[in-house]
């Protein structure tokens, strides 16, 4: 946070950038003739670490030694988490590109191009990576290996080879099917996470998105099937119909909140219910519901132009094909993060779950932000069921997926309620799902993906929080302490100037550098 | 009154002996040097202003934090605390300012809860309780419902509470903040009966009277440390006063008056109820000038807080007008009150004025997330907002390496430069300035009188709540005195004393505030 990029003084950062680039590539390419592609890629990104790190270092240490502010932070043991942090997020970045573009491009390339990507990483990231963003990853690295070492021990116990297992799950997993499964499942549960997270910005718990969703989709099915109308205003009055439906419903549990204070987990919970009493009557045969099959009912069947195309998997090796939804959700990450970050609306809606008080006293309409962020987050809801519906049932039937908006709920809480975390969590999610799905074929339990599910939401939840809790304070003696080294001089030289102010004056002043230097001794 | 067990005190060990206590919290030193020897079987007294450190103080005794540096010692012996259960197995017992009762249960349930296996929670505890109540003449009934119970009653029972755990040195944290006069009586006279039994009562008040009427020996706490230990018989609640507040620190002064005729903010009748439907502000109506700093004196929960949060729109109001130059502002929304031009200063920063998790140059927005250079139309302008905090953290002097850092970062006396540096941008015609230099280190203090001065000197009208009266003497062109919600009492801030203006908060010395004033006070309606 407090740490900004150190161009170098001898060498300008895009030079920098590009050599470390040149370099990587080169060395990749050089060594993936005699060693598996991945090995010469760890090595050339490795290599590239270092020389970035050195090079790094060498340039500042001529700068640090002119400012003191930023004097403090190298020398810190704090530099012995965030550079190894950096260097495995730039070898895993460099080796995700690479396997990832292994699936539609020869092997040489793809190492190469990987090379390329996890040069640019390392750079960057021992640059520009904060403390503060350092330690989240930190905390979910650990959390992870907690997670699947808890996994392994559940395993391990059963009497199921532990590592055999994995190895299984991720074989399945990364199939190129698999793949598709994995993209299309995490589009949906990227809406439902962010439908929850725009709730627990403002610490508001929206439990409602499973009923918001189902509500939204059982009537956004029924406008698709029996409204007609030509190809693109029919989808999108059925995502209009959706997003209204879901916004209605959640703003209701908004509204009881705002004027009689029900807590909205209760009236969420209760409209779940009321939202599952009000499908089973609608979808009957003598409402909304035609026959499907012989043992199933449903709305009736959108008719082809009203779809949303899938976009062919050709590229991952698959002919299977990606909801076209992909991008809406896309969009709907990139609105929420636009809405919290760059609007006035956004700020006030962090405000708001940051502190009421404050937020009351700073003229924000509090009454009005809570009904609103409900509101909102039932109409991202309302989009949760539209991927599985537009682009692969086509109606809403029985056996329509339910429960996701409780996998919406983890999967906020693992990426934090921040855009791209939640990109990660629902594909991880998904990968988990599907990967387990080979198990029972092995003749083991398909619960482990759950057990590894619940650990590690757990896991991230406890570890982020006491990283976090732990790197403020560290932040704040950190801070302290450079304010003691820089200010100290100056609150002398005022402390002389006026008449002694009398007996308090030692508390502000005379702490500081006797805390400093208690802090230096350990460090030493 | 106090009948101090001389001749066994100085034989014995004291019952509590703190030494050198320091406790930081991160860029705050909230006590140090703290030096404290309670003797056994006595009533000490431990006062000072509210956030002087008493109750910082208090919960390192009990445990609920460690000190930085410091020793304390039971009976002669000097021990750790790690948690509050370590205090209560060293016969320290807290009965905390807010009650920790379950209404639904009896007062043999509230009392055996948590300390089941002390004497179970049958028959055994029932006797235990009775034998209690009537040693120490608490008159609790184990078997009545905690609902059924009255404030004084429930105070009975936290005490029993704290003995039944086996205390032998019992703190009472501002107790009769809560009560009626004729319950403080009662409660005085439970104290007196404990003390006959041979236990040893910590007493934290910031009311003299009380203090000086119940206690055999009195601490007095100022900015985070122990100033002086005064003897009751020989010591005068004026006396107390002038400790508490401490005349000698470098005094405020207004050089010459500005005042002007113009009329900024006019407070007509301004009553406010209390969600009981009590008046808690009552008729208050005062003029303030272009140029001029009103001081309001007050003893804390008088309607300070209430008037504030009504002059803001975060409060209605339930009779009364509030005018802003030529706008009638009451019943406006604190967003519209603030887009007037009202800048606010409040006097919880940590509730009202920041939030702490968020960088600097986002907290320069809060508050003024309508107006440039924070946003342009609904979106943030990041540049204009952090351009702007660059301003503040140069022009306040504010001690932050940069303005990407969360404010709970800062210290403060930082925080607070920050705050007044927001709510002096965009040029506000009034400031509503709540105890700006309440927690403040001195250094940051002399600051802000002097950007006060100078906002004075623009012509910026000021209303001023303070619980630091020399800074309200010093600095206030106008003073009133609010008691019970109502004005009582107007002050020349160039005549009158501490001890005066300290009389007249209370109510009792009145006479001697109008004295000081030459006649000029008097209830403004």
């Amino acid at each position: 946070m407090t740490k900004i990029s150190r161009p170098g003084t001898t060498l300008p950062a895009p030079a920098g950038l590009g050599g470390s680039l040149v370099v990587g590539t080169l060395l990749t390419v050089a060594l993936d003739m005699v060693l598996l592609w991945w090995a010469a890629l760890v090595i050339g990104v490795v290599v590239v670490f270092a020389a970035v790190a050195w090079t790094g270092r060498l340039v500042s240490g001529g700068r640090r030694a002119g400012t003191d502010g930023a004097r403090e932070e190298n020398t810190v043991l704090h530099t012995t988490l965030v550079v190894p942090t950096a260097l495995v997020l730039s070898v895993a970045s460099g080796l995700l590109t690479a396997w990832f573009l292994d699936l539609s491009l020869i092997e040489p390339v793809a190492a190469a191009l990987g090379a390329l990507v996890g040069s640019a990483a390392a750079f960057l990231l021992f640059h520009r990576l904060s403390t503060m963003l350092a330690l989240s990853f930190a905390a979910v690295l650990a959390a992870g290996v907690i997670a699947v070492a808890v996994t392994a021990a559940v395993l391990y116990f059963s009497g199921i080879p532990p590592l055999a297992t994995f190895d299984r799950m991720i074989e399945y997993g990364t199939r190129p099917d698999s793949l598709v499964r994995i993209v299309n499942d995490g589009t949906t549960y990227y809406l439902a996470a962010v439908a929850v997270a725009i709730g627990f910005k403002m610490k508001l718990f929206n439990i409602g998105v499973d009923g918001q969703y189902r509500l939204a989709a059982l009537l956004a099915a029924a406008v698709g099937g029996y409204v007609m109308l030509p190809p693109v205003l029919s989808q999108i009055v059925i995502v209009v119909t959706a997003v209204a439906v879901g916004g209605v419903w959640a703003g209701i549990a908004g509204y009881l909140k705002v004027t009689r204070g029900v807590s909205e987990v209760i009236s969420t919970i209760m409209l779940n219910a009321i939202a599952t009493g009000i499908t089973a009557y609608l979808l009957s045969t003598n409402r909304l519901a035609v026959e499907i099959s012989t043992n199933n009912i449903g709305t009736p069947p959108i008719p082809e132009s009203s779809w949303v195309p899938g976009v062919p998997a050709g590229f991952l090796g698959s002919d299977d094909e990606i909801f076209g939804f992909v991008f809406l959700a896309a969009a709907v990450g990139v609105g929420y993060w636009v809405m919290l970050n760059r609007t006035r609306f956004g700020f006030e809606l962090r405000a708001t779950g940051e502190s009421q008080t404050a937020a009351e006293a700073s003229g924000v309409n509090v009454k009005k932000m809570v009904f609103l962020s409900m509101l909102f987050s039932g109409m991202v809801a309302g989009l949760v069921g539209l991927p599985q519906l537009l682009g692969s049932s086509h109606y809403y039937a029985l056996d329509f997926p339910t429960g996701i908006g409780f996998i919406g709920i983890a999967i906020a809480l693992l990426g934090r309620n921040h855009p791209v975390g939640i990109v990660f969590a629902a594909l991880f999610w998904a990968f988990l799902n599907q990967a387990a799905g080979i198990l029972p074929f092995d003749g083991i339990p398909q619960e482990i993906a759950v057990i590894s599910q619940a650990t590690i939401v757990l896991t991230v939840v406890v570890v982020y929080e006491v990283v976090h809790r732990w790197g403020r304070r560290y932040q704040q003696q950190q801070i302290g302490k450079q304010l003691g080294a820089t200010a100290g001089p100056t609150t002398q030289e005022t402390e002389t100037a006026p008449p002694p102010p009398g007996g308090g004056s030692a508390d502000g002043e005379g702490t500081v550098p006797g805390s400093d230097g208690k802090r230096g001794g350990e460090a030493q | 009154m106090s009948s101090t067990p001389s001749g066994d005190g100085a034989l014995a060990p004291p019952a509590v002996e703190l030494r050198g206590i320091t406790k930081r919290f991160p860029g705050v030193v909230a006590n140090h040097d703290i030096d404290i020897t309670v003797a056994p079987g006595t009533v000490h007294a431990i006062v000072g202003e509210n956030g002087a450190g008493k109750s910082t103080l208090m919960k390192t005794l009990y445990g609920m934090h460690r000190p930085d540096e410091g020793h304390i010692h039971v009976n002669g012996r000097e021990v750790r605390f790690h948690s509050p259960s370590d205090a209560i197995r060293n016969g320290i017992g807290m009965v905390h300012q807010h009650f920790m009762l379950a209404d639904n249960l009896t007062v043999l349930e509230n009392v055996v809860l948590g300390a089941e296996r002390r004497f179970g929670i049958g028959n055994r505890a029932r006797t235990r309780i009775r034998t209690l109540s009537e040693q120490y003449g608490l008159g609790v009934d184990p078997d009545r419902l905690m609902a059924d119970l009255g404030v004084g009653e429930r105070q009975r029972v936290e005490i029993l509470k704290v003995l039944y755990r086996g205390a032998q040195t019992i703190i009472l944290d501002e107790p009769t903040a809560v009560l009626v006069p004729q319950e403080v009586d009662e409660l005085f006279d439970n104290l007196r009966e404990l003390k006959r039994e041979g236990l040893t009562v910590i007493f934290i008040s910031h009311k003299l009277d009380e203090v000086l009427s119940v206690a055999d020996e009195i601490t007095v706490i100022r900015r985070g440390t122990t100033v002086a230990t005064a003897d009751p018989d020989t010591t005068t609640a004026q006396e107390l006063a002038t400790l508490m507040v401490g005349g000698e620190l470098p005094v405020p002064e207004l050089r010459e008056s500005t005042v002007t005729d113009h009329v900024v903010l006019s407070l007509d009748g301004v009553t406010v109820h209390s969600a009981e439907g009590r008046a808690v502000v009552d008729g208050v109506g005062v003029d303030i000038h272009r140029g001029e700093i009103v001081g309001i004196a007050g003893v804390e929960g008088n309607g300070q807080s209430e008037l504030i949060e009504a002059i803001m729109g975060m409060r209605p109001l339930a009779s009364g007008r509030i005018l802003l130059e030529e706008h009638d502002i009451t019943g406006w929304s604190t967003l519209r009150i603030r887009e007037a031009g009202v800048g606010y200063i409040p006097e919880d920063r940590h509730r009202h004025g920041v939030l702490l998790e968020s960088p600097l140059w986002e907290n320069r927005i809060l508050g003024h997330q309508t107006k440039a250079p924070s946003v342009r139309g609904p979106w943030i302008n990041k540049a204009g907002a952090r351009a702007d905090s660059e301003r503040i953290v140069a022009e306040y002097d504010v001690r932050t390496p940069g303005i990407d850092v969360i404010a709970d970062a800062l210290s403060g006396g930082n925080q607070q430069k920050f705050i007044i540096g927001r709510e002096m941008s965009g040029s506000p015609r009034f400031l509503v300035a709540a105890h700006p230099t309440r927690g403040v280190d001195v250094g940051a203090q002399a600051a802000i009188w002097e950007q006060l001065r100078d906002a004075r000197a623009a012509g910026l009208a000021v209303l001023l709540v303070s619980a630091d009266l020399d800074e309200l003497i010093g600095m206030s062109d106008t003073l009133h005195v609010i008691l019970r919600g109502r004005l009582v009492a107007q002050a020349d801030p160039a005549t009158v004393t501490p001890e005066q203006l300290g009389s007249a908060m209370t109510g009792a010395g009145l006479g001697g505030a109008h004295e000081s004033t030459e006649g000029e006070g008097g209830t403004h309606d």
